[in-house]
């Protein structure tokens, strides 16, 4: 295990070359290169605030749903990506692995560090849109008299949140691309797995407006909780505190996550080389 | 490959027991150590202190196992879990068939101390690049342990992890932090990195756009610029121009003269006995021998050699009409005849702008077989520098051909032409032939040092353009070692005298 963490110190460059690569190459092609990534959630933003507030009508309209699906749906590209990026990490890298050593967990934790770049990068367009396109009920962002997606010191919870995240996709990420070195479908059913997992994690709609078990739903399936807990401080954050035991639950269980993963992926990693 | 398969117990041929091998092998070579220890070498020896061990092999052993029909997929999994048989892409259902074990290595130990320059040999399949897998970790032993101590850089395929999409200079970093430096050491080496890759103005373009060479220049100059403490290398110097595997060779005796580590895995036997201080020889996964790489490298050429010569042995044995002149020729004959009486200036031009056509039944004489004979007379393979070696040329003409010239040519294992004598050259007229016979090229006092050379036989008309028969390659022999012949390196014995005339006048 010291012999692990010496050796990681060693490679330290790699997790950065390795995330330089996969931004440089990612934006190398287009003129406008980030900002691409962000048309997506946009549009996105767009066609389900016209749908939940103007063809569902008013009654059972969500105030400030720009806000309320955006602050959501950012981590979950966060995880999309993550996900199907780490499933493919090792694989992809057949060609590496099996001509020269170094630690193969940076693979995966790369992955995960390059879209977390991408999801901060993307933040300030959400901020933006929390000061502009207000509607008249919720209130200036900054006054006290704001109901909805205000500017305050519940923002200040955002690292422990981003850490929390990254946890638990570095765990899955570990699971997931190793798996998927035994077991080649795997990547399959994942991008299956992920439509599904995309409406069972309170993305479009509210986790504490559900009435048949939200917790059992926490458990099963950490991305609900996270959102749930980004939700709490990007926009229900008009009053009182965060539930900060629910955020230190999360993150509990993400850890739980990401020691199993890393173990999974150590003793399957002995075999990279000849399997892939 | 497949002999290996189910039969891990093998004995090799030269040595039952790997360790007494190298007793052996160390035969006329100072300081040969234990059985079971590796050799010390000059270079070892001349430290007080024990050296350094810095690879050990300890009763290493790899088993791949070769999963024919292996459940890749779920479904795959699911439906061997049942016992059921797996389905082919037809759909059509197939035997399942078992899984075949096959040891990459067995029981191999050896050491390697800081400094030395191991030579790893055997045919193809004998484990060379799994011993070099281990020692990078790209691979872990089935059984038995492996410990390497120092920064390990392998040669194993050059440009490995560039990406086509960065520079030049992007994808040093990169790969230099795949080998553990860190950006402030690679920084320290970029000058130095980029001019030994030759590379100049293009470091900033997209790797994309190099050629296959640059690319290959590039990697090579990452991977031994990052201060390796061990080098492994596997034919990586077999590519690129001449120029620049010569560069690469000087670079690698440069390393190995400041310490650094090499285990170089190589069927160019030339490269290993010039580079190497110790060889170590691998068949099917066992190490038959393990000492100074020059007696290794004989003792593996003489091997090589006997079995070259059983199979060919064998495959005249199997079809004895085939070397005598075919029945079928002397009609193949008469059609060319037909060209020739009509064309014949044109036909005796052809060949000289064609190249030399092998073993094409042009014309009338056919080299039916070539046997190297010693001093004693008799037909053998192997041969000693400094002693008679005769190459003997059986033809077969079926019809009389006037003035013919007959020349050989020997080649070095690594393709170098040594010469290429002929009967033109050296004066001999051969007024004409008919029927069968032989020709002699007796050489006295073989020049050759120790190595495997091939033998490429001709015969042409009076025109030594006109070529009626050319094998390339028709046979090999194997040089060895004479005692009191003392020089190793290089290719031949130049006689000369050496003397010394210090500057008295200060």
């Amino acid at each position: 295990m010291l012999a692990r963490a010496r050796q990681s110190i060693l490679y330290r460059d790699l997790l950065y070359n390795l995330v330089v690569r996969d931004l440089k190459v990612r934006y190398k092609h287009s003129f406008l290169g980030f900002f691409w990534s962000l048309l997506n959630p946009l549009l996105l933003m767009a066609v389900f605030t016209f749908v939940f507030s103007t063809l569902l009508g008013a009654s059972n309209a969500v105030p400030m749903y720009h806000i309320f699906f955006l602050c959501a749906l950012l981590p979950w590209n966060w995880c999309a990506s993550s996900t199907v990026g780490t499933l493919g990490s090792i694989v992809n890298n057949g060609h590496l692995i099996k001509k020269v050593y170094f630690p193969r967990e940076f693979l995966p934790f790369s992955v995960v560090a390059s879209n977390m770049i991408n999801y901060l990068l993307s933040l300030p367009a959400l901020l933006i849109f929390m000061l502009t396109f207000r509607s008249p009920e919720a209130g200036d962002a900054f006054s006290a008299s704001c109901k909805h997606a205000c500017i305050n010191g519940h923002l200040l919870w955002l690292p422990l949140l981003i850490l929390t995240q990254a946890v638990f996709l570095v765990g899955l990420g570990f699971f997931l691309s190793a798996l998927n070195v035994f077991f080649r479908d795997t990547s399959v059913l994942v991008e299956v797995g992920l439509n599904a997992w995309f409406f069972l994690t309170p993305i479009i709609y509210d986790a504490r407006s559900l009435t048949a078990f939200p917790t059992l739903m926490y458990y099963l399936n950490p991305m609900a909780s996270i959102i749930t807990n980004y939700r709490d401080i990007f926009y229900h954050n008009q009053a009182g505190s965060p539930d900060l035991l629910f955020m230190l639950r999360t993150l509990a269980e993400c850890t739980i996550i990401l020691i199993a993963g890393y173990l999974f992926f150590m003793r399957t990693s002995r075999s990279f080389g000849e399997e892939i | 490959m497949s002999s290996a398969v189910g039969k891990p117990e093998q004995q090799s041929i030269l040595g039952p027991d790997p360790g007494n091998g190298q007793n052996g092998a160390s035969n006329g070579h100072k300081d040969s150590a234990p059985a079971t220890q590796p050799v010390a070498h000059s270079r070892a020896s001349n430290v007080s202190e024990r050296p350094l061990k810095v690879i050990k092999f300890s009763k290493v052993s790899k088993r791949f196992i070769l999963r024919h029909e292996r459940p890749r997929s779920f479904q795959d999994m699911l439906v061997s879990l049942f016992g059921l048989r797996t389905l082919s892409r037809r759909g059509v259902a197939m035997p399942r068939p078992a899984n075949e074990e096959f040891w990459a290595l067995r029981d191999v130990n050896f050491s390697i101390y800081a400094g030395e320059a191991v030579g790893i040999i055997g045919e193809n399949g004998s484990g060379k690049s799994t011993t070099l897998k281990l020692v990078s970790r790209i691979l872990e032993p089935t059984s038995g342990s492996v410990s390497v101590r120092g920064k390990v850089s392998a040669l194993l395929e050059l440009g490995t992890g560039f990406h086509p999409e960065l520079t030049g200079r992007e994808n040093i970093f990169l790969n230099g932090s795949l080998l553990g430096l860190s950006r402030k050491e690679m920084a320290a080496r970029y000058d130095k990195i980029v001019d030994f890759s030759e590379i100049g103005e293009f470091i900033d373009t997209p790797i994309k756009h190099y050629s296959s060479g640059m690319v290959m220049r590039l990697g090579f100059a990452v991977a031994i610029n990052v201060d390796p403490d061990i080098l492994l290398t596997d034919e990586v110097l077999a590519v690129g121009d001449e120029a620049f595997q010569r560069k690469c060779l000087d670079y690698i005796s440069m390393l190995r003269r400041r310490g650094v580590t090499i285990v170089f895995v190589s069927h160019a036997l030339d490269a290993v006995r010039s580079l190497c201080s110790r060889a170590i020889w691998l068949d099917h996964g066992r190490m038959i021998a393990d000492g100074p790489a020059g007696s290794v490298v004989d003792r593996y050429l003489a091997y090589e050699n006997e079995k070259h010569t059983e199979r060919l042995k064998a495959e005249q044995d199997n079809r004895p009409v085939n070397m005598p002149a075919a029945p079928t020729v002397p009609e193949a004959m008469e059609t060319v005849e037909d060209d020739e009486e009509m064309l014949p200036q044109e036909a005796a031009t052809e060949p000289s702008q064609a190249g030399p056509p092998p073993h094409a039944p042009r014309a009338d004489v056919k080299i039916t077989g070539i046997t190297f004979v010693d001093g004693s007379g008799a037909s053998s393979q192997v041969f000693r520098t400094d002693e008679p070696l005769t190459i003997r040329l059986h033809f077969h003409a079926h019809d009389r051909v006037e003035d013919p010239i007959f020349g050989v040519a020997i080649y070095t294992e690594g393709g170098t032409h040594v010469n290429g004598p002929n009967t033109r050259f050296a004066g001999l007229p051969i007024p004409a032939i008919e029927g069968t016979g032989h020709v002699d090229y007796h050489i006295e006092r073989l020049p050759l040092l120790a190595g495997r050379y091939f033998v490429t036989v001709a015969v042409t008309g009076s025109e030594m353009t006109d070529i009626l028969d050319h094998q390339f390659h028709a046979g090999s022999f194997v040089v060895q070692p004479t005692p009191s012949v003392a020089e190793r390196m290089g290719l031949v014995l130049i006689p000369a005298q050496w003397s010394v005339h210090p500057d008295t006048e200060a």
